[in-house]
């Protein structure tokens, strides 16, 4: 299996994703302008806690994708998410019960994406493309179609860019962010779990006549993605203090781009957390590098577009020679 | 198979991880170099499509210019996208510019962004919008309650004091528009008692796409209107389109907010009957201004007016009303 291929090998697999890191990194850090401010640790820490919203999304969708899914209503649920936080907070239902009601709708609604993909046997492109206009109507209804205020609690602390208690050194979400990542590589890695996670990307029927209970899988695998989209709703929540249903319109793209210029291919059976974490951080450092240099947006978004598609071009190069 | 490979990245991760921590525990080091400089300003509008804000950017490159300040102009990547405003103020935060002015996407979630800046010593000026609290150096804007009154009166004038109407809303959390609607809204119920509200709870949208469409319903459900108020300019294009396509442009009476080329044709062509004028171009160079003041040390005031007049198919080619209506920009922005 590809999973247990030679240590080398698995570094050049996670070369090209790397090389683009560094690539961006190296280009802005020489730019004259912003070259004393761009690796400065304020600024790397502001682009980390940037990322954390489309990391956790992008972590969930590395497993969805490992096991041949796709899931275009992660954005949507994250905005259902982010509201009914502010929408429970209003209720005076105290933060950190607030958060795990955002995290559990995350959950149901990943949850049932799976349940329908497998049920009426339908592909995962059509379930959630429903599930994306579902979630945000429902974010839009809870929110009566606008934002809602809520309460300064703890839970507006968790993103900020100057960490509150001083010992914690970077906010709270990027230490959620790193012990999400950790906990998702074990998972894909190290446990039965994770090996049918690929062995049902790779080959679903194989993999069903190996024995592998696939339908169970795929129901686990987009219900954890959805929790963590659910937590990534909490976060988003923590950063606007308000409850958004449009926030993240258009998202789902950017964590599917991410996971895919990490080394994810969108057939199945291949992804990497470290891979989908570097896609992350390459279109982030990018967006803060084109701000900081005053580019217009069209900049960044024409970079994004061609820095995708060289990264699976790369990619298959790479399989070809293999 | 060799167990050890499968715990590389995290090994990789962890290096990183424990990295940062270090680089974060032995930090401070950024000094600020003095010395003669021109100051860098970063100015972050709602968004960067819209004719307004091409104005905007044109009076603050015009201040820039005159007083010597290196203008950033950068709005979020999609308009309207409170996340993404907040991520641009943290970047310039972090490019520690000599100073932001700001017009927030919401008064709310804005307000810690700024706050931040501030407490780093970056001064803030807004505009356009208010934003909660008052941690901020100026508000730069036009009185949009006022804005509203004057379109109220327009419409009013148009209609002969009766008649029934629609307030097409923007969208909620806009404080700019709500207050528009709101100058509206109080003047006609207070002044008119003759003019009735067939529809005053809607929302537009933030797309031409998504007024035109609300207003297509409308006026399928409520054939009788005769007059039509829209608070800014995406929306008035929209109410536009719609009456143009329903055939009724110039028999139901249009009053909007701000202009654009085909607003100016269709006042021109009598389509609408008035465009509440802002003056984008004074708020962008006075928000620059007020903020190089700050900076240099003047005292400034809070809260400075930039003005609202109603332009007519009347008036409309006087030349104090032209240059409001088609302001100069091409000068200093494409």
């Amino acid at each position: 299996m590809k999973v247990a291929g030679s240590g080398l090998k698995k570094i050049a697999g996670l070369a090209g994703p790397f090389v683009g890191l560094i690539l961006v990194i190296t280009i802005f850090s020489l730019m004259p302008e912003v070259s004393d401010r761009f690796l400065n640790l304020a600024n790397i820490k502001s682009v980390a806690t940037q990322s954390v919203i489309v990391a956790l999304c992008a972590l969930g969708m590395t497993l969805i994708i490992v096991s041949g899914g796709i899931d275009l209503s992660a954005a949507s649920n994250l905005a259902l998410s982010c509201v009914l936080v502010a929408y429970a907070i209003n209720l005076g239902v105290p933060p950190l019960l607030a958060a795990l009601v955002g995290v559990a709708a995350g959950g149901t609604i990943g949850f049932l994406n799976g349940f329908l993909i497998t049920r009426l046997r339908l592909v995962p492109f059509i379930v959630t493309l429903g599930m994306m206009g579902i979630a945000r109507g429902l974010a839009k209804w809870v929110a009566r179609n606008q934002k809602i205020d809520a309460p300064l609690s703890w839970l507006n602390e968790l993103m900020v860019r100057t960490s509150k208690p001083s010992w914690l050194l970077v906010s709270p979400g990027i230490w959620l962010m790193i012990l999400f990542s950790l906990v998702m590589a074990v998972l894909l890695r190290k446990t039965v779990f994770g090996r049918h996670a690929f062995a049902v990307g790779s080959n679903e029927l194989t993999a069903r006549l190996c024995g592998v209970r696939t339908d169970r899988v795929k129901v686990v695998v987009y219900t954890i993605s959805g929790l963590l989209c659910g937590l990534a709703g909490v976060m988003e929540f923590s950063r606007l203090t308000v409850g958004d249903p449009t926030v993240a319109m258009g998202l789902e793209l950017d964590i599917i781009a991410a996971v895919v210029i990490g080394g994810g291919s969108l057939s199945g059976g291949e992804g990497s957390i470290l891979g989908t974490l570097v896609g992350v951080f390459i279109m982030a450092f990018l967006r803060n590098g084109c701000t900081m240099m005053g580019w217009p947006n069209y900049f960044q978004e024409i970079i994004i577009g061609a820095i995708i598609i060289a990264a699976v071009t790369l990619d298959r190069l790479r399989h070809r020679q293999e | 198979m060799k167990p050890k490979v499968k715990f590389l990245p995290v090994i990789i991760f962890l290096l990183i991880t424990v990295l940062i921590w270090t680089a974060a525990a032995c930090r401070r080091g950024d000094k600020q170099s003095s010395g003669p400089r021109t100051y860098k300003v970063a100015v972050i509008p709602k968004g960067t499509t819209h004719e307004f804000w091409k104005a905007v950017h044109a009076g603050a490159v015009k201040a820039g210019q005159e007083l010597g300040v290196e203008i950033f102009w950068k709005g979020p990547q999609k308009e309207d996208d409170r996340a993404q405003q907040i991520t641009v103020v943290e970047d310039f935060i972090s490019r520690r510019v000599d100073g932001i002015v700001l017009a927030p996407l919401d008064d709310r979630a804005l307000m810690r962004p700024v706050d931040e800046a501030m407490r780093e010593g970056i001064p803030v000026v807004i505009m356009d919008s208010n934003l909660q609290g008052d941690n901020y150096i100026s508000f730069v804007a036009t009185d949009n309650y006022q804005g509203g009154v004057l379109a109220a009166r327009r419409l009013a004038e148009v209609l002969g004091g009766k008649g029934k109407i629609f307030l097409i809303r923007y969208l909620e959390g806009s404080a700019s528009t709500t207050f528009r609607e709101q100058g509206f809204l109080e003047t006609i119920t207070r002044d008119y008692p003759g003019i009735e509200f067939l529809v005053k709870d809607q929302f537009a949208g933030t797309t031409t796409e998504s007024a035109y469409q609300l207003t297509e319903n409308l006026l399928s459900r409520y054939p009788q209107v005769e007059g039509i108020f829209a608070p800014n300019e995406s929306s008035t294009f929209g109410a536009l389109r719609a009456l143009q396509h329903f055939g009724l442009a110039g028999k139901v009476k249009l009053v909007g907010f701000d202009s654009s080329v085909k607003l100016i044709q269709a006042l021109e062509n009598n389509e609408i009957q008035g465009l509440a004028l802002q003056d984008p171009m004074k708020m962008g160079y006075l928000a620059v201004k007020v903020l190089l003041d700050h900076i240099q040390g003047r005292p400034v005031e809070k809260r400075i007016d930039t003005g609202v007049t109603m332009a007519t198919p009347e008036n409309m080619n006087r030349p104090e009303i032209r240059s409001l209506l088609e302001p100069d920009f091409a000068r200093y922005v494409r």
